[in-house]
């Protein structure tokens, strides 16, 4: 109890509540701009929170990662271009409703489904996290090991273009992170002769070129894109008697987005995706949803909000990130000395219990901003990319060179930002990447811990009962992509999910 | 759908028979140059010391990522057989060749950050601002003008001023203490 008091004590000093408020306008901003998105923001942010407070840091994190979710439907709805991915299945019904002359109504079932959403999530991660983190800490490395390859293998169902790229991707990431000096021989791997390399790779520059640079690239392509806008209203709340009509669909999203976020690596957009196709499979008017039905916004809006706070979980409670934005927050984390883990709960339960008070703050103040301001957030998408995006290098460059004030840093953020682009191009996608980059010490270390203590010999590692069971999960994630088409190829009848 | 639409539909990006995607099995190629270039330099590896006693070499962890990689990497050239729309996604994104705005995009971002120390952070920042408009074809001139001056003295009253983030002066060393 005291923690939970220290916690929110923190947040309550005047530079902390306006560091989450920032936070969560930027959040809102960059969700609201297609192309931006919430990760981009935080790599882009990470750098200059050096000289902040570290829990004021995170927790303005988290608040940007709560609103940023809720930013990307301002968008779909008013002008049917989903600011963020998770709002890809908002946009469905949103912008339909938009259409039919009602976008207030649209940005008001959203606001509220999110807000519900995120709350659910945020009281299932209080108390969620320390009994997880209670758990993990009866671990040892082999347990950890199978947990970290189980984290890795849930990329194959992350949502992306591709499950096998999206499992090299995070090979390639884990790869990456082997290079610098090896701790257990301190041979140093992969330097080169490069000086700066035997360091290793830093996190910061290549977490902005990938999700900052490659998206620059992409959006020069598509410079005189034209928009079609909806005429932006106000927000109108849902009247109680429709809230009431539509409780089914944004509790039953909301534990399923609540669940998804809490696996590992999915995130959002995954929530989304499946809070939408159960909405409709659990209605009674499934005919209805793609015409702008109140049940296609709000069934998608609350599971992608509450898979941002369930994401939380696996992040702060065992080191593994429940997304790939959380991934950004997990090397935020390290950046500022924290040890992610079950020894964060233990050792600084404070910072979780403010990153806690901090998500609960960014829902409501979510809410405020989009009853006040989603006029405006329809607005700044007419921002012209001919100037944002020249903006987002400064920025880039800056954060890249403020991380360690090194030239060869920037480097590596324009290097990484255009082979991210070419790798977008053919279909991998930066998250996996980055989660295997932020995982791989991790993956090591364990690895070579095992193996010491089982005599290395890999075989040994099944006499651990919980590693037997994350092998088994690990089969369980790799396969389940191709489920459905092997249900196909027995029933000869295809999915009738929308995504 | 028949399978012979099927085949017909591939056709133009396949090869072997229609078994092998051709752009894939390119992309295969490279990530395996990568895999086996990465493999041969961790042979290089120094063991470790004996009074390590059971401890893994340096190269044994990059070596099993290596061969995981090249397995993986191995279905990419078939994956339009198991999940056709996907990949169906991915050709149409590749399709559209990089234009020459994208590759001059990325020879500016090259040349601003090879010249990025020389001219300093400020002068760099005013580059930046003045020359992607322009190269993108924004013909409001004093717009541009106004924001190469604008957002550059923003950025550094912000994060020099405020938040004490150092500056290199660059070519404006006389100017800027």
């Amino acid at each position: 109890m005291d923690d939970i008091i220290r916690g929110f004590g923190l947040l309550l000093e005047f530079q902390n509540i306006a560091l989450i408020f920032g936070g969560v306008l930027v959040g809102v901003l960059v969700g609201a701009l297609p192309g931006l998105s919430s990760p981009m923001a935080i790599a882009l942010l990470m750098p200059f929170t050096i000289s902040l407070d570290p829990v004021a840091s995170i927790s303005m994190m988290a608040a940007l990662y709560c609103a940023g979710t809720f930013g990307g439907s301002i968008t779909a709805i008013l002008i049917n271009a989903p600011g963020a991915p998770p709002a890809v299945a908002t946009a469905l019904d949103g912008y339909q409703m938009a259409k039919n002359g009602e976008p207030g109504r649209a940005l008001g079932l959203a606001a509220m489904a999110s807000v519900i959403g995120g709350i659910f999530a945020i009281i299932i991660f209080l108390f969620a996290t320390p009994l997880l983190a209670e758990i993990a800490l009866k671990f040892g490395p082999v347990e950890y090991f199978g947990l970290s390859l189980f984290a890795l293998s849930m990329l194959a169902a992350m949502s992306g273009k591709s499950s096998i790229r999206n499992l090299i991707a995070g090979v390639l990431g884990v790869l990456v992170s082997t290079v610098g000096v090896h701790l257990a021989t301190g041979v140093e791997r992969f330097d080169f002769g490069i000086e700066e390399l035997s360091e290793g790779i830093k996190f910061v520059p290549v977490l902005i070129g990938l999700f900052a640079m490659s998206e620059l690239l992409t959006q020069s392509k598509t410079l005189n894109a034209a928009v079609e806008r909806m005429t932006a209203k106000a927000l109108k709340l849902p009247t109680w008697k429709e809230l009431k009509s539509l409780k089914g669909v944004i509790l039953r999203s909301s534990g399923l987005g609540t669940f998804i976020g809490i696996l590992p690596a999915e995130g959002s957009t995954v929530a989304a995706m499946m809070g939408y196709n159960e909405a409709k499979r659990w209605s009674k008017t499934p005919e209805k949803f793609g015409t702008g039905h109140a049940e296609g916004i709000v069934g998608p809006e609350a599971a992608n909000n509450a898979a941002a706070g369930g994401a939380m979980v696996p992040t702060l409670a065992l080191g593994i990130p429940g997304s790939g934005t959380t991934a950004l927050i997990l090397a935020a984390l390290v950046m500022h000395g924290f040890r992610p883990g079950p020894y964060l709960i233990t050792e600084t339960p404070h910072l979780v219990y403010a990153i806690f008070g901090a998500m609960l703050f960014a829902n409501f103040a979510f809410l405020g901003i989009g009853l006040a301001g989603a006029r405006f957030f329809s607005y700044v998408t007419f921002i012209p990319k001919r100037f944002l995006w020249p903006s987002v290098f400064v920025f880039s460059l800056i954060g890249s060179y403020a991380y360690s004030s090194a030239i060869f840093d920037v480097w590596v953020m324009l290097l990484s930002g255009i082979i991210g682009y070419f790798a977008l191009k053919n279909g991998f996608s930066p998250a996996p990447f980055v989660m295997g980059l932020i995982l791989g010490k991790m993956v090591e270390e364990t690895f070579t811990q095992s193996m010491v203590i089982y005599d290395s010999n890999f075989m040994n590692f099944f006499d651990s009962g919980v590693f037997n069971i994350f092998v088994l999960l690990t089969v369980i994630s790799l396969t389940t992509p191709f489920w459905g088409k092997i249900k196909q190829l027995i029933t000869g009848k295809k999915s009738e999910s929308v995504f | 759908m028949s399978n012979e639409k099927k085949s017909f539909d591939f056709a133009p990006r396949t090869l072997g028979a229609g078994l092998v995607h051709k752009k894939d099995l390119i992309l295969a190629l490279l990530l395996v140059a990568f895999g086996s270039f990465m493999y041969y330099e961790a042979g290089k590896f120094p063991a470790a010391p004996l009074v390590l006693g059971d401890t893994l070499n340096a190269d044994v962890f990059p070596k099993m990522l290596v061969v995981l990689l090249i397995f993986l990497v191995a279905i990419i050239p078939f994956e339009f057989k198991i999940t056709p729309e996907k990949i169906d996604k991915i050709d149409k994104d590749r399709g559209d060749k990089t234009p020459l705005i994208t590759w001059m995009t990325i020879a500016l971002l090259f040349t601003i950050v090879l010249l990025a120390e020389f001219l300093g952070s400020f002068l760099t920042m005013f580059t930046i601002c003045l020359t992607v408009p322009l190269m993108w074809g924004e013909k409001r001139y004093v717009a541009v003008a106004l924001y190469a001056i604008i957002f550059p003295i923003c950025v550094f009253l912000l994060f020099n001023k405020v938040l004490g983030l150092y500056f290199n002066p660059g070519l404006l060393e006389m100017f800027i203490k």
